[in-house]
């Protein structure tokens, strides 16, 4: 019940939900590399950015304040960098303070495998490895909502 | 009359913004100030208000943005 | 690729593609976003010289509201042609305070030079999102100079669609001048006089309103090319005639009929121009990305009621060279007559209803090749500067030699430098 009002207050804001099995994304990360399939039981934020995206430049502040807060209780954040070039990615980062995952797809699939709608764009996948939400776009409104959504996730077993 | 000819194209161009829609994260190009139509306010603004004083023919861009008694 | 450049660079990847300005589309973190400028323009025998300073401020609010603000000052000096052609006889004016006197000698147009304007105008924008996909954009701007006032405002509705990669846009404007005239309104029609001889004058000031709309579509085509088309209507009612621009009434010979007007009445009358007028446009744009290189095309087509048919064409091609760029521009426009222009009246033809003779209503070009170079002085500032020609060619068709309508050579320079505060 909580869930599907979940989905509909996210839905609301203007996203495409994917509801159903995450897909898989196993790509390159800034410390190795990043596997979904290897987060089962976590809460995972996943969202995709590109350094010329600009209001992805203001979620990630709050992306690493979210990892912050919850990471001791389960939440992982996966920022998945859609640039073409990835001298352009690592310049944007060397800007921000990154303490979550972040992984590079320049070819776009797994963009593509999510119906990536629009940038930013976020996904919140719950412990048993399903899509709960998406949203799109990123201001100043939506925090409240979406760490809202993490909690309520955080919550489950 | 011209004006509905015109406002047909415009309609026949919406008709086509379907085929091949560019996905968000192919958009970098596009993201590039000098990809705007207009990167450069004031250059736009300058070559609007000289040729607006000295032609008989004005705007096409916008609306608004006020006249002039310009000799 | 300017890596150093990056807020500037930056692009909304979900923002509509649609004449909004660069600088609104990456203003960012609660910061204003600046735009300075400058603009000399002068031409060349002892023309009009204008310089116009100007600035531009953007600022997004947070949740996808916008506001920019925009203030220029508009110095002019120099002489503008009157409307009379060059005689191979002296000609004799009065100044529009109705006190003053000015020549121009033979073979010489004549130009008035008692003209002198300061302008300043400013507007306001503030951008009003719905929803992710759509927003309004409400303006309000004014201006005023000694002899001229103008308050208007406008909106226009956005829509995106289609994963953005298109956009609909529907803009209304309303503007209200106030002409007033220096020595007051002159009667359409009526002769000037000879200084201190009194003035032929309706007197005092007199206005007009201005209503615009304009239907558009911005399409992305392609990861590296994007197209616009606009349809503009425009109205104008009121008083549209110039109140400092005569006519001259010539005789058997082609020369100033003088001695057919006695009692200080001078072979000039003042012009009179519709009280209404229609203007459409057509206008079109592509931006094209090539490698590392961009080209911006643009042509409108635009005709009214009064006659008036033009074809602008515009097309910029910027090279990009490591931090800078380097952007050669042409511009070309052809434009027809109006129906009530003429290069003079025959003395004892009927006078016309609407009748004028400047030249900016003649058929003529205008060529302006001009030659930008931009430079990115750090991550958020960027410093450029173009300089121009422009040549205006009047086709005057067949008038009697000595009169024909010069060409009107002037420089352009403009300048300018913006960054994040």
């Amino acid at each position: 019940m909580m869930l599907v009002s979940l989905c509909l207050f996210l839905t609301s804001t203007g996203s495409f939900a994917d509801i159903g099995k995450a897909p898989a994304i196993h790509l390159p990360a800034i410390d190795g590399e990043v596997d979904l399939a290897q987060l089962e039981g976590k809460v995972v934020y996943l969202d995709f950015w590109a350094s010329w995206c600009d209001p992805c430049r203001d979620s990630f502040p709050w992306m690493a304040e979210m990892k912050e807060k919850y990471g001791s209780d389960g939440l992982e954040v996966v920022a998945v960098n859609l640039d073409k070039e990835r001298a352009l990615a690592d310049t944007f980062l060397k800007t921000m303070k990154v303490n979550f995952v972040v992984a590079f797809d320049a070819s776009g699939e797994s963009a593509e495998k999510y119906g990536l709608r629009g940038m930013p764009g976020s996904y919140l996948i719950g412990r048993d490895g399903n899509i709960q939400a998406s949203h799109l776009g990123f201001n100043d409104k939506d925090k409240a909502k979406l760490e809202a959504a993490i909690k309520v996730l955080l919550q489950q077993q | 009359m011209k004006a509905i000819i015109y406002l047909g194209v415009l309609f026949l161009m919406a008709g086509c913004s379907s085929m091949d829609t560019v996905k968000p994260w192919d958009k970098d190009i596009l993201a590039k100030k000098s990809m705007q139509p207009v990167p450069d306010f004031f250059e736009n603004f300058y070559d609007e208000h000289i040729y607006f004083s000295k032609e008989a023919s004005s705007g096409g861009q916008s609306v608004g943005g006020g006249g002039c008694g310009c000799n | 690729m300017q890596l150093a450049n990056i807020k500037k660079e930056l692009g909304i990847a979900t923002c509509a593609l649609l004449q909004v300005p660069a600088a609104t589309v990456n203003a960012a973190d609660s910061e204003w976003d600046i735009d300075t400028a400058v603009l000399f323009y002068s031409e060349s025998d002892n023309g009009v010289s204008a310089f116009e300073p100007a600035i531009y401020a953007s600022k997004d609010l947070g949740d996808g509201q916008l506001i920019d603000l925009r203030l220029v000052v508009d110095v002019l000096t120099g002489a503008t042609p009157n409307g009379a052609p060059a005689s191979s006889v002296l000609q004799t004016f009065t100044t529009p305070s109705g006190t003053g006197t000015y020549f121009a000698q033979p073979g010489e147009t004549p130009k008035d030079d008692s003209f002198k304007d300061t302008r300043v105008a400013a507007g306001v924008d503030w951008t009003l999102p719905f929803n992710r996909l759509s927003r309004i954009k409400l303006g309000l701007n004014g201006s005023t100079e000694y002899d001229y006032q103008s308050l208007g405002v406008s909106a226009t509705y956005l829509q995106d669609f289609n994963n953005r990669n298109t956009t609909f846009s529907a803009g209304l404007a309303f503007n209200n001048d106030t002409i007033s005239p220096v020595g007051g309104v002159p009667t359409p029609l009526s002769n000037m006089r000879a200084a201190g001889t009194g003035t032929n004058r309706v007197g005092g000031d007199d206005t007009k309103t201005v209503t615009d709309f304009i239907l558009g579509i911005t399409q992305v085509l392609s990861r590296k090319t994007l197209v616009q088309l606009n349809y503009s209507l425009g109205m104008s009612d009121g008083y549209l005639t110039d109140p400092y621009k005569i006519v001259t009434v010539v005789d058997q010979n082609g020369l100033p009929a003088t001695s057919a007007f006695t009692n200080g009445d001078l072979p000039y009358l003042y012009e009179k121009r519709p009280d209404s007028r229609q203007i459409n446009s057509l206008y079109f744009k592509v931006v094209q990305s090539l490698t590392r290189d961009v080209i911006n095309f643009s042509y409108r087509y635009f005709w009214d009621d009064w006659g008036i048919t033009s074809n602008t064409f515009d097309l910029k091609y910027r090279y990009e060279i490591g931090r800078g760029y380097l952007q050669p521009q042409v511009r070309y426009y052809l434009q027809d007559a109006a129906d009530f222009y003429v290069h003079n009246l025959k003395l004892g033809a009927p006078l016309p209803d609407t009748v004028s003779s400047d030249y900016r209503l003649a058929k003529m070009t205008t060529t302006t090749l001009s030659l930008k170079y931009g430079y990115a002085l750090g991550d958020n500032s960027e410093l450029s500067v173009r300089a121009g020609f422009m040549n205006q060619s009047v086709d005057d068709g067949d008038v009697l030699a000595g009169t024909e309508t010069p060409d009107t050579d002037a420089i352009i320079v403009n300048a300018g430098y913006s960054f994040f505060w």
